[in-house]
């Protein structure tokens, strides 16, 4: 037993490594400790002088190798739509009448920018996505990201030439959502980094299937963007609120393309925002 | 370590890391891809020891964190660090480690690796038995499958030599 516990001490002290263990740990446990705000610097430091570049440099020789093929299909699309937008224009028109007519609030008119996705967090747990569009662009924190299928995030913090997007996934982001067949408003956000999770009243009777879109009352996200689908409802610790498995309309591994909406946060939100420490 | 094996070193993280974030992507089966980052930890750690093990796990896990969550920054950094040092202890100039042996060092390390990432980012214990069975399982086996090309590759490349 003696000679069991002496061959473990050893083993952890008398090889070289030790101290270099305890020092990097140390370093890792100061950065664990850190206040949130010097967390933020060191990431900042980090992201502005050597990932940017180094990701945009990958993305390039990525995107590269997919020019030839990205035309093919581009001259096809093209062609397409331009029959498209001979029609399109056709319904503008009419609906541009009809909106006068019956004073529509469009609460989507916001100008939209296009982004080509360049980078995300390296590990397992997708969490962030880099975009090619800064300030420059006219992207700003807190701008509503989303894609074809559905939403994908917000933005974080915005360079000048690249943006940070955090995704749904982000346990860090809340999100008030509002299911379309019940119109009850819930709350949805990721415990774990990776299962969406929503909840809800128990009486709204929200079931499997329904769909989720952004409810429009955080003052970030604009109503209506399509979030998820429900796929399973369980018991919470409260009898009064019941808890959501949901499935993302849009999966963020394979994103490659995303709009940002730019639309500011409501002034009141701003100013909540700012208060914060 | 010489300067000629630091910068062979180096090249070699670029390199996982590079592969990382673009063909692991591409090598995905329901949703579960392989760790090369883990195996360029383990492989320097086996082969240069607990020193340079917890170097280049302390580097790779603060560029994992930079994409992190704010508020988990230093978890990755520390559970790589962890995952350099004991790894190190079988460094192949104390011991001869087969192929197997190998795998089995990468398994347990990876295990180890994202256990202490549970524990430092807080998942309680319902969460974390799920994501250890759902997640690190899977792409534990997967990262091993992977791996074990890498070391076969390289050592066979060692024996070519001798």
């Amino acid at each position: 037993m003696f000679r069991a516990v002496r061959f473990i001490v050893d083993l952890f002290t008398q090889r070289h490594g030790f101290l270099a263990f305890v020092f990097f740990l140390l370093i890792g446990i100061l950065m664990r400790q850190a206040p949130v705000a010097l967390k933020q610097s060191i990431i900042n430091s980090a992201l502005g002088t050597v990932f940017y570049p180094a990701q945009l440099l990958v993305s390039s020789i990525d995107g590269y190798k997919n020019i030839v093929q990205e035309n093919e299909q581009l001259k096809e699309e093209n062609a397409r739509l331009r029959q498209e937008t001979y029609h399109a224009s056709e319904g503008l028109q009419e609906l541009a009448r009809l909106h006068s007519l019956v004073r529509f609030d469009d609460k989507w008119d916001f100008p939209i920018v296009t982004a080509r996705v360049v980078g995300h967090n390296p590990g397992r747990f997708l969490t962030t996505l880099v975009i090619n569009r800064g300030t420059y662009h006219g992207v700003k924190e807190d701008m509503p990201v989303f894609s074809m299928n559905g939403l994908v995030g917000k933005i974080t913090k915005a360079t000048y030439t690249h943006s940070r997007v955090q995704l749904l996934v982000d346990p860090n982001l809340k999100l008030s959502v509002l299911e379309r067949r019940t119109r009850v408003v819930g709350f949805l956000e990721s415990m774990d980094g990776h299962w969406l999770t929503a909840m809800v009243p128990t009486h709204a009777g929200v079931k499997e299937g329904d769909t989720l879109i952004t409810s429009g009352l955080g003052g970030i996200f604009p109503k209506g963007i399509p979030v998820g689908l429900v796929k399973a409802v369980r018991k919470s610790d409260l009898d009064v609120v019941r808890m959501m498995d949901v499935a993302p309309f849009q999966e963020f591994s394979t994103l490659e393309e995303v709009f940002v909406m730019e639309k500011e946060p409501e002034w009141i939100i701003r100013e909540l925002l700012d208060e914060q420490p | 370590m010489n300067n000629l094996k630091w910068i062979k070193v180096l090249l070699m993280f670029l390199v996982a890391f590079v592969l990382q974030v673009t063909v692991a992507d591409w090598l995905k089966i329901f949703d579960h891809g392989p760790d090369l980052v883990i195996i360029f930890i383990v492989a320097v750690a086996i082969h240069h020891g607990p020193a340079a093990g917890c170097l280049w796990g302390f580097v790779a896990g603060f560029v994992q964190d930079v994409y992190a969550p704010v508020e988990w920054l230093g978890a990755h950094t520390i559970s790589m660090t962890v995952l350099g040092f004991i790894v190190g202890q079988l460094e192949e100039r104390f011991l001869t480690l087969n192929l197997p042996a190998k795998m089995g060092v990468l398994a347990f390390g990876f295990s180890i690796c994202d256990m202490v990432y549970f524990f430092l980012t807080g998942m309680g214990k319902d969460v974390g038995t799920s994501l250890f069975l759902s997640e690190t399982l899977p792409e534990c086996i997967y990262t091993v499958v992977i791996g074990s090309l890498v070391f076969y590759l390289s050592t066979g490349k060692k024996k070519k030599h001798v």
